[in-house]
């Protein structure tokens, strides 16, 4: 029972983090598409970092800084350059996925999966089983616990709202909803490096090209799953790793007899029944003017 | 000395400009310390500009600001705010997720932690002590319109004000809901605070402020004037200015609400019983949906060559029986007749070539899509006549949208400029020459001159008139009751989804007023 | 100057700021951005045989990115047009197998007529739940792409799996010689007067029809259409359809002409570069025929990335990211610029 809890929680964590960034976009009134560029940018600079530096502290850093430039990027292409956000944030995940495969390539010179010699701190011994989780695993929770009290607990959280609902309110107190978006996305950026480090560096030690594997767009999914809402959103992403989970575990049980195709296929199926369901129970996109454009007044 | 410590306000010159759109121009006033004050004008005369303008929202492009002889950086909310000048928006400046406390809170100065139940109880008490009645746990979007003001203005009380602006409080009012906000007005004069607020109609000037001030076309042609002893028909004469088009004393009187608060209205002659109405609601009731409160049971009936008046707060149920009236809510119960076709579960489209048209509430939203060509915003109706996969000719249709438009003196300069370039006024009368063809029978204008300038608010009177004459039955709805008391053959009020009272002519205001509130007589 | 040229400048300089982006990261990355771009010109449009290239990619991408037009147009984010390339292609695959041994002229038309069928499917499921529960479209169409590339995977190291095949890709059986469209040049005149009728179609179904006029006002404001009695159901469905048909028809032409076989994970990017196209021309079907030639350039010169700049060949998908990310910009700063022709632009 309890690898089966392991296996979870190392699935989960990076998605993990990574809605959390998407909850706080979305609060700012941003649809973030770019969450799976970002995510396998950290994961990469995570890997490279460590084999190019030899520390993993290090490398985080430089993951989270090459996260936060991107994200910046991304805030001014849909902010000041008014793009739409949904077709930008596709190609800053395009950007994400071919930078990788690029820096992969250029430092290595070829598109094999890059082994990191060290990987993030762990637990240790004093938890027992599950001593050979990652540090990030055990902080995943703070992390959530302080974004819900950061958006749902504090003034900052309601401009940040305002900012995304009702942009207008916001001016009216003062708030100046593009400098909220900026610092949303910078969080934002953060959060996905730390998920990225965890999905390459959190168990083994490897980067290979696309292993996000939709990730970031299932993160996207639980945010619209869970309302936005940081709790929500948090148990709709472990709703999809454990379902991803569940078909890891029923291959090794059941072999032969489930085809491995349907298998991989479970998490992007649980991400469409999540996005019907979210929209049976409380009414979905309705006729919208302007889709996919920042609301500024 | 102390002539300039009775000032509190000053403008010096002011202009603000949107693109090629000049909104307010060299604009120079001040306004006395401790007293309420009263700036007039007709919809776009640039009211609203002004009151964002010194409240720190828009930035000026010439001209200066004093807030207590101080210059105020332009365009900078939160100095203005730290200067003690608080602007309460005409549409209420509040998140509809967000509870009352959290809309308190999101503008207070202080921005620790709380618990909500904890900031639920602090707001609750400073609420209690402003008098508003609400729950600081509700929703904003759960909340009726004359609450969401005493919360907008609650909002606004949060950080000391000592100058508030007030944009056009009264508009979604009633008679004694307009009351009890002079009240509340007199209540922030006692204690000190300078009140500005931005209203309409005269009658209201005249009960609430001290001096009046006029705003035409973006500058000032009048005041700031003592109320006591001014003459209301002059001050009838500065609002509309020379208009371009010749008015009408009673369409002057109900432009400006002047005094007379029973309208004299001479109602076109319509013989009651023997002719077959053109609407006809039975016992209609609507399932409950998002979009506001059902309807309980309506009978309402209008016949040919009559305009039908709808009263109400706003959210009582007007936009519900226009949209079953559209078939965009479902009837549960009761029946819907046009012209004595029963249509209760035909399609809008059916409706349509029955006969209905309608000029819906949201002119930017549901009647006109801004990004898209004018012929393409005029041609849909005539389009969704036709199967899907028809082939149709573009250069006809522009063609025709163009002799369409130039019939009813719209000003544009192609037809495929795009609808969102058009001035509100002329974007109306676009949607007038889409929906009042020869084949409407029954016309549903909902709010149909809201935010239109007098030019052509009076044009689309003259309309509904026009249209009344061929014979079409008219449904107007709107919260300016001195529109509905001068045009309308008979009046309705709605209050909670219902039909709470019937008028006809000669109307009282108090007595519609009283019912719009549910006090019976 | 009228509005179209002006998009089409707007277009041009977002392409070069996404060129000197790109050449920057490159740089960084320690090649040379000079050579990028002249492997760039010189592969799209330079040698002998560019154009034939060219077309080669571009007809392809043409018929998907005028799918994507109709249903963009629309208002619906339809952004599954990979996955429907695929179910496509493995639809007519399927058929193909089915009826091996028949003539031809019995095989060709059934395989196009699976391929739309089938892309047609794969769009409509996502558009049903967003019609009738208003489940959002982006996330359904592309969880879409993500299943038909598991999809493909399966179908061709299972049931259409090539028993004779050894190579790193799984694939499937080659065709039959005499139900090939084209040979693997890929330029044929069947693939030409495909293209040409869609082409021909789709502008008719834009410009001359009342689907046309209304789905164009229904994607800019949906509420005003529905106010004026439109059934969206009809207009949606209808344009989830015709966008996943034409992306099946694009599989189908990919599978039977230069490909020749299914192989798993071929043109990973298709989709992809086909909504760049749709964007890039301003959702005009005459623009995205100009746009998908040059973006056609564009995918043969990535074969010369490697020959003349060192870069891997999958830098043409750092470049056209960066043309994603910058594509759909309505700066002022752009726009006060081009008004010096005089011409009034868009604000919000």
């Amino acid at each position: 029972m309890d690898d089966v809890i392991i296996a979870i929680l190392r699935s989960a964590t990076p998605l993990v983090y990574v809605t959390l960034a998407g909850v706080i976009a979305q609060r700012a009134g941003i649809w973030h598409l770019g969450l799976e560029g970002l995510m396998i940018a950290g994961a990469c600079a995570t890997i490279l970092g460590t084999v190019l530096t030899g520390s993993i502290f290090s490398a985080l850093l430089i993951a989270m800084v090459i996260c936060i430039v991107a994200s910046i990027l991304f805030w001014f292409v849909v902010e000041k350059l008014k793009a739409n956000q949904i077709i930008a944030g596709l190609g800053l995940t395009g950007l994400g996925l071919g930078g990788t495969t690029l820096a992969v390539e250029s430092i290595f010179g070829s598109q094999a999966a890059v082994t990191a010699p060290s990987g993030l701190p762990r637990l240790g011994a004093m938890f027992g089983a599950y001593g050979t989780l990652s540090i990030l695993v055990l902080l995943m929770p703070l992390f959530v616990f302080a974004v819900w009290v950061l958006l749902c607990r504090t003034r900052f959280g309601l401009r940040l709202s305002a900012a995304g609902e009702h942009p207008f309110a916001a001016r009216s107190v003062g708030v100046n909803p593009g400098r909220m978006r900026l610092i949303a996305l910078m969080i934002g950026g953060v959060l996905c490096a730390l998920g990225g480090a965890e999905l390459a560096s959190g168990s083994l030690q490897f980067f290979s090209q696309n292993m996000t594997a939709g990730r970031g767009f299932m993160a996207f999914a639980a945010v619209i799953f869970g309302a936005g809402h940081p709790i929500g959103a948090t148990f709709a992403a472990l709703f999809f790793a454990i379902v991803g989970a569940i078909g890891i575990r029923a291959q090794l049980v059941f072999g032969e007899r489930v085809p491995h195709d349907l298998l991989l296929a479970l998490p992007y199926l649980a991400t469409v029944f999540g996005i019907w369901l979210s929209a049976r129970l409380r009414g979905g996109v309705k006729a919208v003017t302007g889709f996919g454009e920042l609301r500024d007044s | 000395m102390s002539e300039e410590k009775q000032i509190v306000l000053e403008c010096r010159d002011v202009s603000v400009r949107y693109g090629d759109v000049v909104a307010l121009s060299g604009v120079s006033i001040s306004f006395a310390r401790g007293r309420i004050h009263a700036v007039v004008g007709q919809n776009g005369a640039g009211k609203t500009t002004f009151a964002r303008a010194i409240s720190g929202l828009v930035s000026p492009d010439t001209g200066e600001i004093r807030i207590d002889g101080r210059a105020l950086p332009s365009g900078n909310v939160n100095q203005a705010r730290q200067a003690g000048v608080e602007l309460v928006h005409q549409s209420f400046a509040l998140p509809p997720s967000f509870t009352v406390a959290e809309a308190m809170q999101f503008g207070a100065a202080d921005g620790r932690i709380y618990s909500r139940r904890g900031l639920e109880k602090r707001w609750q008490t400073y609420l209690d002590s402003l008098n508003v009645n609400v729950k600081a746990g509700q929703r904003i979007r759960d909340l009726p319109v004359e609450t969401l003001q005493s919360v907008e203005i609650a909002r606004a009380l949060v950080s000391d004000a000592r100058l508030l602006i007030l944009d056009e409080p009264t508009a979604v009012l009633s008679p004694e809901g307009a009351q009890k906000l002079f009240e509340r007005i007199r209540h922030l004069k006692d204690v000190g605070v300078t009140v500005i607020v931005i209203l309409h109609k005269i009658r209201e000037v005249l009960a609430i402020a001290d001096t009046v001030a006029v705003l035409r076309g973006g500058m000032l042609v009048e005041g700031p004037v003592e109320c006591s002893g001014i003459n209301a028909e002059k001050l009838a004469e500065l609002i509309i200015g020379p208009a371009a088009r010749p008015l009408e004393e009673d369409q002057k009187a109900a432009l400006t609400g002047s005094l007379d608060t029973a309208h004299a209205h001479l109602a076109q002659s319509v013989d009651q019983a023997a002719v077959e109405p053109v609407l006809k609601l039975t016992a209609v009731s609507t399932r409950p949906d998002s979009d506001g409160p059902p309807l309980e049971d309506i009978d309402l009936v209008i016949r040919p060559g009559e305009i039908l008046g709808l009263a109400g707060v706003e959210g009582n149920g007007q936009r519900t029986l226009v949209r079953a009236i559209s078939a965009l809510a479902e009837t549960s119960e009761g029946k819907i007749t046009i012209e004595g076709l029963d249509v209760t579960r035909a399609s809008l489209q059916t409706r349509r070539a029955a006969g209905l048209r309608v000029i819906p509430f949201e002119r930017n939203v549901e009647g006109l899509s801004l990004t898209s060509a004018l012929w393409e915003n005029w041609s849909a109706r005539e389009l969704l006549k036709r199967p899907l996969l028809s082939m149709v000719r573009p250069s006809e249709l522009r063609q025709r949208c163009g002799t369409a438009l130039d019939a009813w003196e719209v000003h544009y300069s192609n037809v495929t400029q795009h609808a969102g370039s058009l001035s509100g006024g002329n974007a109306q009368k676009v949607i007038l020459s889409r929906e009042m063809d020869e084949q409407a029978r029954l016309i549903i204008a909902a709010q149909p001159t809201r935010g239109l300038d007098i030019g052509a608010t009076a044009f689309v009177w003259d309309s509904l008139n026009r249209a009344r004459a061929r014979g079409c039955a008219i449904l107007l709805i709107s919260s300016d009751l001195d529109e509905i008391m001068d045009i309308c053959d008979r009046v309705v009020v709605m209050l909670s989804g219902r039909v709470v009272g019937t008028f006809t002519p000669p109307y009282d205001l108090a007595d519609i007023g009283a019912a719009m509130t549910g006090v019976s007589k | 100057m009228t509005e179209s040229i002006v998009s089409v400048f707007r277009a041009l300089i977002f392409i070069v700021i996404a060129l000197a982006l790109c050449g920057l990261i490159f740089s960084v990355a320690g090649y040379s951005a000079p050579d990028m771009f002249r492997a760039i010109i010189d592969g799209a449009f330079l040698r002998t045989g560019a154009l034939q290239q060219a077309l080669r990619w571009g007809l392809p991408l043409f018929i998907t990115a005028a799918g994507v037009v109709i249903s963009f147009r629309a208002g619906y984010f339809n952004i599954g047009a990979q996955g429907q390339f695929y179910i496509g292609a493995i639809c007519a695959a399927f058929a193909a197998d089915w009826l091996n041994g028949l003539p031809a002229f019995i095989v060709i038309p059934a395989c196009f007529l699976a391929g739309m069928t089938g892309g047609a499917l794969w769009a409509m499921w996502p558009g049903i739940l967003r019609l009738r529960s208003g489940a959002d479209e982006v996330i359904t169409t592309l969880m879409g792409n993500f299943l038909a590339v598991i999809v493909l995977i399966y179908v061709t190291s299972g049931p259409l799996k090539d028993p004779s095949g050894s190579g790193q890709q799984a694939s499937s059986r080659p065709l039959d010689a005499a139900y090939r469209i084209s040979t693997s040049y890929g330029v044929s005149p069947t693939i030409i007067a495909i293209a040409v009728l869609v082409g021909i179609f789709m502008w008719l179904l834009v410009n001359r029809t009342a689907f046309g006029v209304l789905s164009g006002l229904a994607g800019r404001n949906a509420t005003m259409v529905t106010w004026q009695g439109a059934r969206l159901w009809n207009i949606g469905l209808a344009s989830f359809i015709i966008s996943g048909a034409l992306a099946g028809l694009a599989g189908t032409v990919e599978l039977m002409g230069p490909n020749g076989r299914l192989a798993s994970g071929f043109l990973p990017a298709h989709g992809f570069t086909a909504i760049l196209i749709a964007l890039v021309a301003n959702l005009s079907i005459v623009g995205t025929a100009i746009v998908a030639l040059f973006f056609g350039g564009l995918a043969s010169a990535a074969l010369y990335l490697p020959v003349i700049a060192g870069l891997p060949s999958s830098a043409i998908d750092i470049i056209n990211a960066a043309i994603a990310l910058f594509i759909t910009a309505k700066s002022n700063i752009v726009d006060r610029f081009l008004r010096n022709w005089r011409k009034r632009v868009w604000t919000t």
